[in-house]
């Protein structure tokens, strides 16, 4: 069945128990998809702009509602809806990064934050994780004296995440973000597996800001995203537009450079909002996700010579499976090559395994019930045996 | 009428999505399917009435 020429309906989630790493917390809730179908047009959020003429002050359909209460529940001041965390990032680099400033990152880091960096005119400066995939405080404070031997100052800016999209580790971003402030560093929280997915309290973590994925987080439609921050640091980032045109004597009131004027400005920023409540509601229980993910990993770990990279006992959904010692044994005399365990997931109704990988490969249980968790793991097993791997009972 | 027929069509997606991928319903959601269906006879039956006067 086709939407429009040449465009095939989208049934993966429909059909299949998805557990694609960046698509599963940014699936539409019920609401979310009813908000989409009437405001799919484009400045559909626009109705009743009214002055100052600025997104976030729409009061109808209720975005300054929204904004005011996205703030609350990540325990920050202000917040701006962007299109995507990337955006997110890229404002605050522009806001705090001169050409040639050294910016702490992570050996974890997405290639995003790079790019903010990169794009303000940036020097990356990572902070490398240890043996255990981890990123300590340890290592950033010994990374920051590094660079100011180097630099003969301290990094302008730090990107910490707190769940990285490799490994799906947590990391200590409240230990790490004391060490960053005892040199002035702000620290920016990337949340982009997390914002949505379980409660994050940016205060409590005294980071200066959160960043957030509608899409990949928030059950809302890409690009969306958030950016949240505190008092002192929204006059730096949120400032107003002071350019006047020389022939005009043009003004632009309130609207903020870096945000480039209004950000979300239709079914991006509705589904969002549409989604909030759920979204506000599912974080409170995580341990629920938790417990799936465990569900699915010990079926996987039956399986003889299969590992989890990820660290153990999980602290998130998003999980990293090492095969190499199980389904790429099979893969080797396969006929069908590594394609048979992509295919026989699909055959069973599971996608989003890279068709082909058997060694290391990443999926996320987020959103799953547990009767689709209980069916994932035994797929897992099913598989296992139907190859003549050794299951453990 | 027209988007009260799409949304409950759209409630019934989130069925499938949640019962993917052998659509097995339990008691509740087989119940709550029923209902829906039922809604949406009513609501198309309504959008003929009104459209094809």
């Amino acid at each position: 069945m086709r939407c429009a020429s040449g465009i095939e309906a989208r049934q993966v989630d429909e059909l299949a128990i998805n557990i694609d790493l960046i698509q599963v917390g940014g699936r539409l809730t019920g609401d979310a998809m009813k908000a989409v179908i009437a405001y799919g047009d484009g400045y559909s959020v626009c109705d009743n702009c009214r002055k100052p003429n600025r997104l976030d002050y729409i009061s109808k359909p209720p975005i300054a509602e929204f904004h005011k209460d996205v703030a609350a529940w990540l325990n920050m001041d202000a917040v701006r809806t962007v299109p995507g965390a990337r955006r997110g990032f890229q404002a605050v680099a522009h806001t705090y990064v001169q050409k040639g400033d050294p910016v702490l990152l992570t050996s974890l880091s997405h290639y995003t934050e790079f790019l903010a960096v990169e794009g303000a005119g940036g020097i990356s400066c990572e902070i490398p994780a240890n043996n255990q995939h981890m990123v300590t405080s340890d290592a950033a404070a010994f990374k920051i004296e590094e660079v100011k031997k180097q630099f003969g100052r301290a990094p302008v800016l730090a990107f910490i995440g707190h769940v990285d999209y490799q490994y799906g580790n947590m990391h200590d971003v409240k230990s790490i973000a004391k060490v960053c402030h005892q040199y002035d560093i702000p620290v920016l929280y990337n949340g982009a597996y997390t914002v949505g997915i379980l409660p994050v309290n940016g205060k409590d973590l005294g980071v200066d800001f959160v960043v957030g994925s509608g899409h990949k987080s928030m059950a809302a439609p890409a690009p969306s995203g958030i950016l949240a921050t505190t008092t002192e640091r929204a006059a730096e980032v949120f400032r107003t537009t002071a350019i006047i045109g020389d022939v005009t004597q043009r003004k632009f009131g309130i609207k903020e450079p870096e945000m480039m004027g209004c950000t979300l400005m239709g079914v991006t920023l509705i589904g969002m909002m549409a989604s909030f409540p759920q979204v506000k509601e599912r974080v409170k229980h995580f341990n629920c996700e938790l417990e799936n993910n465990r569900i699915v990993v010990d079926g996987f770990l039956v399986v003889e010579g299969t590992k989890i990279q990820s660290e153990m006992p999980r602290k998130h959904t998003l999980t990293r499976a090492d095969t190499i010692g199980s389904f790429d044994k099979v893969a080797e005399s396969h006929k069908k090559w590594g394609y048979f365990f992509s295919g026989a997931l699909e055959e069973k109704g599971v996608t989003s395994v890279i068709p082909g990988a058997t060694k290391v490969w990443k999926f996320n249980t987020y959103g799953m019930t547990k009767k689709q968790a209980v069916y994932l793991a035994e797929t897992f097993t099913e598989i296992a045996r139907k190859n003549g791997l050794a299951v453990k009972e | 009428m027209t988007f009260q027929a799409l949304f409950t069509l759209t409630d019934l997606r989130v069925i499938l999505r949640e019962t993917a991928p052998q659509h097995e319903l339990d008691d509740k959601q087989r119940e709550q399917a029923q209902l829906l269906l039922e809604n949406l006879e009513r609501q198309v039956s309504s959008l003929k009435q009104e459209l094809l006067k």
